[in-house]
């Protein structure tokens, strides 16, 4: 028995599979969209997966056996806490940390730095145990006795570094070379002297004594986590809540579970977001293995009837027809699989295993097959496939033999009830979805919003088709009003031609909606966001690099510096957030101030009232707070209450953030540290000779300067390339919808060359012809435009109200960009009518025919 | 003199450049003074606190006990505020030999002193880690030791009561290692030490009983570069007197110095000079592990007297090679004048394996 | 054995008058017929009721013991891969196919080896007069070709019935001449029934008999 059940496997292979050969074209643009699809899903999650699991080994790595961490803000805590920690009779072994993210001057890079007490370390993270190689300790030693001792203490120099294998790699280093670091603006000299073997392959960290990391970057009283192993017998609930009494405000107790998951949490909805565009890919295959069907199966009709009267049972008729889309879906599938792992090759080669977005740095990914992926996304594209064939394997079962034996009759099959009803079900539960919360910070029931409106949109056509067609006007042309007749009486032809249109175009444009309103509103923030002329910092906000007051002043006094406006960036942990808010310390009320969406700038300030905070639409939605509510933040390991006074819109930060007065950061935890400095300069000034002069002051070394405008193009640069990849994807399913259009009024011109025979004989001329199907096409293209737009906007309503909020908790203004919408869509219609003229001149050339037949 | 300064000092080579004047100099002549002295000096390089003895449990069984406190000055960090600051390290060992089963079972930790977690107090005995700990009491009664220990395979918590004052050793308390006299440590023992407490061996608390000895000692500097390794040993005397002696041995295995200190019964303790000990050695014992051999039973010729040393048992070894790379032996031993057991102590064997430091 | 009882056929259910009423028809094997018949009485509806392709209303036909009008669809399908062989006025030679594979159709649907299949195509192209030609496509032939494969194509399974709708409409007349005489001379050689549908009285003569369809039935042709 053959795959068909009935009828031989030959039959499958030369009836069946032979025929995606011979229509080549349609084919390969079916191969392209599944394998593009397949490619770009499976790519994302191959990156992600690797970066994800090498996060998490790096994590469990770095957190070795401790039952619980204690964590506290990025700056830290005071280190008092760990011996109250360690000597708590629920602990066993406390082992203390101390995390920097150092810049290394001269390198663009930051280096993650451990300090450890390696006589704790062992006990709880034995991986960051460090090994002493001194150059000389090869056996140059004539006796031998004392090199191949370990030697721990050299470790406790305070300018000993150990690198671990990936840091050694990636840095070139070897034990023995100088390593300079940056302190706030100053370079601290270190040296490589050995190693940390058990670090793993992908893990890029450095380990020194914690008290030369303490002194050397200038954090002396400062840890930012203790790791802990709890005594035997002791559970780690009730520990947690025994041992967070210990613990001043800001600093708390999480499993190392908790803890990995703060970073895969952040970045879930980012991940998601990806994958959807490659769903999104994927369904533009589907959709196309659907129009080229359908009009394979029209094509075939004849010879579906005829097999159909040799004896092939409507089963096999069905299952053949599947399994041609079965096997496209496999063999574009195969193409994605390889296209994908050569993608994610050539991404972590190129921009590493966070794909641009920073979510993940630190960690060096490696390519891994991963079989039950793969197979899944394999699944994917063989499931596109086959939906892709269903309907129209089910049109062609369907078919009644003995009237798909008599010729010409192809205009039935265009036949299609308008399907009100169902769409505006479709269009009812769309919205109802959209009312619905994200599950697990991921907006499913949007994207499935997304997914019905596309449906409503397919099942609108024929509707849509027939009401146009009553609008156009009844007189004018006999050319007009044959197409007119032709639509209306077949408005299944605007379905098969029109619905890669619609679906396309519907894409196109709710992505250039989103696309568009993201933009603009990015620019009005970046713009209101970087007023000053220029900005100097000393290093990341996270890494090693700060200004001090001292260098602030210093700044401030050069030539051609009207003012300088400093910020302080810290995280913070607030009691009910797990993940770490972002504090942001800087003047606002007499600058340009913030991107607001609510409250006020200028909060009324009066004796005995709390100082003013602006936190940005994460933090309030996450914690569910608004305008003249109290928010308590841990500073300076107290709880300080501040009043909410605004809420301002922020593209940078998902985890949510709030805004203090520097001068209020300053006075609770006496951190006069800089990160950035925003500096307006004297009208004329030219801020070229103020850079220059800037580093003349602090150093080559350790500043990085740069223009707002600068910045801002750098950014938007950023955003322009993230959606290239989807402006990409759009390009093919538009030029695949065209190209749907141009191989179905290729199809019509070869099936009616009965009715513009008549046609002719008539008297209308040749060219007449032409122009009526060029005509047919334009109507069926706008109409499709019409529906797609419609679509599209919808679906842009869901994305920049529904889906973007719930994933990064950020809001925008949604703009219509109506122009290139005009465009687009003329030049859609336009370009339809041209592909369906040539299409039907080279259909009605006797030639041609064959040719056009043989590859549809 | 405890192996555990070789061990010590072992880990500290490659900061040997730390030199010995980064520390203070063992002078002759500086009197030691009670109970200031009994604390720790941190201005000194290396200091410890040494407790050996015997035990007797209510069964009868008897067992050989070590516990040492270990202060070392790494010279590392002395201008960083950091709590930090690795300047002092702390390091405890504790070995029981018990004949049931046949091998020395031991611990020990190591850290760098850092209040309260960790340290070596000045003025008075205490030296701890965590909950390991040694202090000295002497607000009520005569003056008495505590020391704590809690293993994995073992516990010790014992009191340890003295029966007279500190007993300086070398020339009141200055004592030369070697006939050079930069090599010298401060030196003090107090032998005859009432023990009671309890162990716990195999998950079962003992209430023991016994006798012990404590050294404490700080130098800069003892062992030069042509030494190969040392004897020792402390023993109490049935009659209630005590005998110190050590051998610092050269490379070719005689003797570099010589030296000793000996109480006869109730008589004032006398410093033997170089020519008044002599160690001869007698029954070899090789070690399965190691393969080293050690002799493990002795002749001593001391100040006109012949006594002969035998072990509890013979597999005393101390198999540092995966942890600090040192192999040395430190056990229980009886002593015997003309057949007749005259007292118990501890002996202490190193360089027979490899030179235990290269300083 | 084939016998039709009292076929009767509307053309649409719309349309209340019937197309043909009470025709009867018996044949064995080896006999063939022709029915001629008025343009839009129903002479391809007629053979498409007889292949179960259209269903009928009224009336019973049974081919040996089979009661064609009473199986399902998927049955019918069974029945006509099997026991018919069609040869259409319009070839229906499959345009990508060679011809040995054109004639391997009906075998390949009967699940046979592909080889054997091809064998058994081959021999039957060599009797049609196309022996070495089963590896040309059929872009090459000409309408009498493609009708020989076609009545390869018919006969290659060996079926019990044979049904020929104006087999020779598309030809000119000394080609449609030689097909015929191929046509009934492999209906006869395979003992099948031979059936015909044509408006040609030239063709018609090739029939052991011919009647004529009317809208009351069957009746002998008395031209």
């Amino acid at each position: 028995m053959g795959i068909l059940g009935s009828g031989n496997s030959a039959a499958l292979r030369h009836v069946f599979l032979a025929s995606l050969r011979r229509r080549r074209l349609a084919t390969a643009l079916s191969l392209l969209a599944i394998a593009l699809g397949v490619a770009l899903g499976l790519a994302v999650q191959l990156i992600h997966t690797a970066a994800l699991d090498e996060l998490d080994r790096g994590m469990r790595l770095l957190s070795g056996e401790a039952d619980l961490q204690v964590v506290g803000p990025r700056s830290g805590f005071d280190d008092a806490v760990y011996a109250r920690i360690a000597l708590h009779p629920t602990v066993a072994a406390a082992s203390p940390l101390l995390e920097i993210q150092a810049r290394l001057p001269g390198r663009d890079e930051t280096l993650r730095v451990f300090g450890i007490d390696l006589f704790r370390v062992a006990q709880v993270t034995p991986s960051l145990l460090p090994i002493v190689e001194t150059a000389a300790a090869d056996g140059e030693d004539p006796e031998g006795s004392d090199a191949d001792r370990p030697d721990r203490l050299a470790a406790l120099q305070p300018d000993a570094l150990f690198l671990s294998p990936a840091a050694s790699t990636r840095l070139e280093l070897d034990a023995g070379d100088a390593v300079v670091v940056q302190v706030g603006i100053g370079e601290a000299r270190l040296r490589v002297a050995g190693s940390v073997p058990s670090a793993g392959v992908g893990q890029v960290l450095a380990v020194m004594d914690i008290a030369g990391a303490q002194q050397t970057f200038d954090r002396i009283g400062r840890l930012t986590r203790i790791d802990l192993r709890l005594a035997p017998g002791i559970e780690r609930g009730p520990a947690q809540e025994l041992l967070r009494d210990l613990l001043p405000p800001g600093v708390t107790l999480l499993t190392p579970e908790e803890t990995a998951s703060e970073v895969t949490g952040v970045s879930r909805a980012y991940r998601v977001n990806l994958t959807m565009l490659a769903a999104i890919a994927l369904l533009t295959g589907g959709f196309l293995v659907f129009s080229t069907q359908w009009l394979a199966v029209v094509r075939r009709r004849r010879e579906f009837a005829f097999l159909r009267a040799l004896g092939l049972d409507r089963n096999s008729l069905e299952r053949g027809l599947l399994t041609e889309g079965a096997l496209l879906g496999l063999i574009g599938g195969i193409a994605g699989v390889l296209l994908a792992y050569l993608l994610t090759a050539l991404a972590f080669r190129l921009i590493g295993g966070d794909l641009g977005a920073g979510f993940f740095r630190g960690v060096a990914p490696q390519l891994r097959v991963e079989p039950v992926l793969t197979l899944a996304y394999l699944g994917l594209g063989v499931l596109a496939g086959v939906a892709g064939a269903w309907l129209p394997a089910r049109e062609a079962a369907r078919m009644v033999p003995a009237r798909g034996l008599r010729a010409g009759d192809e205009a039935e099959v265009y036949q299609a009830r308008p399907r009100r009803g169902a769409a505006l079900i479709a269009l009812s539960v769309a919205a109802l979805l959209c009312l619905l919360p994200p599950i697990g910070g991921v907006p499913v029931s949007g994207y499935l919003a997304v997914a019905l409106i596309l449906v409503a949109a397919v099942l609108a056509i024929p509707g849509a088709t027939v009401g146009a067609m009553r609008l156009l006007p009844v007189r004018g042309s006999l050319v007009t009003r044959l197409a007119r007749a032709r639509l209306a009486a077949a408005p299944g032809q605007a379905v098969v031609a029109g619905v890669g249109v619609v679906a396309s175009v519907a894409l196109a444009v709710s992505m250039a909606i989103m696309v568009d309103s993201f933009r603009d509103s990015l620019d009005a923030w970046l713009t209101r966001m970087l007023p000053a002329d220029l900005y100097l910092r000393a290093s990341d906000s996270g890494a090693s690099g700060y200004l001090d007051p001292d260098a602030v002043a210093r700044v401030a006094a050069l030539p051609g510096v009207a003012g300088v406006r400093p910020v302080r960036f810290e995280n913070l942990r607030i009691g009910e957030v797990r993940e770490a808010i972002a504090l942001i310390a800087r003047p606002v009320q007499d600058t340009s101030g913030l991107p607001l969406v609510a409250g006020t700038l200028d909060p009324p300030a009066g004796p005995g009232t709390d100082p003013p905070t602006w936190i940005s639409e994460a933090l309030a939605d996450r914690l569910d707070l608004g305008v003249d509510d109290p928010l308590a933040l841990p500073l300076g390991e107290q709880i300080q209450t501040f009043r909410i006074v605004g809420i301002w819109r922020d593209y940078a930060r998902q985890q949510g953030a709030a805004v203090i007065e520097l001068e209020t950061f300053r006075a609770l935890t006496g951190d006069r540290r800089t990160n950035d400095l925003g500096l307006s300069l004297a009208p004329g000034t030219d801020p070229v000779e103020v850079m220059s002069a800037i580093r003349a002051t602090l150093g080559d070394r350790v500043s990085e300067m740069i223009l707002p405008g600068e910045l801002r193009s750098m950014i938007l640069q950023v955003f322009d390339r993230t959606f290239l990849a989807t402006y990409l994807m759009l390009a093919v399913a538009v030029t695949i919808g065209l190209f749907g259009i141009g191989t179905t009024f290729a199809a019509l011109a070869s099936s009616r060359q009965k009715e513009f025979g008549i046609l002719r004989h008539l008297g209308l001329p040749r060219r007449r012809i032409g122009t009526l199907l060029a005509l047919e096409a334009a109507l069926t293209a706008a109409v499709g435009v019409g529906v797609g737009l419609a679509a599209g906007a919808a679906i842009a309503l869901v994305l920049i109200r529904v889906i973007n909020p719930q994933s990064f908790h950020w809001s925008m203004d949604m703009q219509l960009p109506l122009a290139t919408l005009l465009v687009f869509g003329s030049a859609m219609i336009l370009l339809a009518a041209l592909a369906a003229r040539l299409a039907g001149r080279q259909a009605m050339r006797q030639d041609a025919v064959l040719a056009v037949r043989e590859d549809w | 003199m405890p192996v555990w300064l070789a061990l010590t000092l072992a880990l500290c080579w490659p900061i040997a450049f730390a030199a010995a004047s980064d520390f203070a100099p063992v002078i002759e002549g500086r009197p030691l003074a009670f109970p200031a002295d009994t604390g720790a000096h941190p201005d000194y390089r290396t200091e410890w606190w040494y407790i050996t003895g015997w035990l007797t449990d209510e069964t009868g069984i008897e067992r050989g006990f070590q516990v040492t406190f270990f202060r070392v000055g790494t010279g590392i960090g002395a201008d960083n505020p950091s709590r930090f600051a690795p300047r002092q390290l702390i390091l405890a060992h504790a070995a029981i030999a018990d004949p049931s089963v046949g091998s020395l079972i031991h611990a020990e930790r190591i850290e760098r002193a850092l209040e309260p977690l960790a340290g070596a107090a000045m003025g008075q005995t205490r030296a701890w880690i965590a909950d390991w700990e040694l202090a000295s009491d002497a607000t009520d009664g005569p003056e008495r030791y505590r020391t704590r220990i809690e293993a994995d395979d073992f516990a010790l918590d014992l009191e340890l009561v003295t029966t007279g004052p500190p007993l300086p050793n070398g020339r009141g308390g200055f004592s030369q290692k070697t006939p050079d006299p930069s090599n010298a440590s401060y030196y003090y023992s107090r032998p005859q030490l009432a023990v009671e407490g309890r162990i716990r061996l195999d998950g079962t608390d003992r209430h023991v009983t016994g006798h012990a000895w404590l050294d404490h000692e700080w130098s800069s500097e003892i062992m030069p570069e042509e030494a190969q390794g040392w004897d020792w040993i402390g023993i109490n005397l049935h009659d209630g007197g005590s005998l110190m002696a050590f051998r610092m041995r050269g490379r070719d295995g005689s003797a570099l110095w010589t030296s000793g200190t000996l109480r006869d019964g109730a008589a004032p303790a006398r410093t033997l000079v170089p020519d008044e000990v002599r160690f001869q050695p007698g029954r070899l014992w090789q070690s399965p592990r190691t393969g080293t051999r050690y002799p493990v039973e002795w002749t001593l010729e001391v100040a006109g007297r012949t006594l002969r040393l035998e072990p509890l048992m013979d597999d005393q070894e101390l198999d540092g090679r995966r942890s600090t790379g040192i192999v040395y032996w430190e056990g229980a031993v009886r002593v015997y004048e003309a057949d007749r057991e005259v007292g118990r102590g501890y002996l202490e064997m190193t360089g027979y394996a490899q030179r235990p430091d290269s300083l | 054995m084939l016998s039709i009882e009292n076929l009767s056929k509307r053309f649409d259910t719309s349309l209340d008058h019937p197309l043909f009423e009470q025709v009867s028809l018996h044949l064995s094997p080896g006999e063939s017929v022709a029915v001629m018949g008025e343009s839009g009485v129903g002479k391809s509806t007629f053979l498409n009721c007889i292949a179960g392709l259209e269903p009928v209303d009224g009336g019973r036909i049974r081919l040996r013991d089979t009661e064609v009008t009473s199986l399902d669809e998927d049955a019918c399908s069974r029945m006509r891969r099997r026991e018919l062989g069609f040869v259409f006025q319009a070839f229906h030679v499959l345009p990508h196919l060679t011809l040995a594979q054109n004639v391997a159709l009906p075998l390949w649907l009967l699940d046979e080896q592909e080889a054997v299949a091809d064998r058994r195509a081959r021999a039957m192209l060599e009797r049609v007069g196309l022996g070495r030609r089963g590896d040309d496509w059929p872009r090459h032939l000409s309408g009498g070709e493609l009708q020989r494969v076609a009545i390869a194509r018919a006969l290659v399974h060996a079926p019990a019935v044979v049904l020929c709708d104006e087999p020779t409409g598309n030809l000119d007349p000394e080609r449609a001449q030689g097909v015929l005489e191929l046509l009934f001379e492999g209906i006869h050689n395979a003992g099948a029934i031979g059936i015909l549908v044509t408006h040609s009285r030239a063709a018609a003569a090739h029939a052991d008999r011919i009647l004529r369809l009317t809208a009351s039935g069957l009746v002998a042709d008395v031209g």
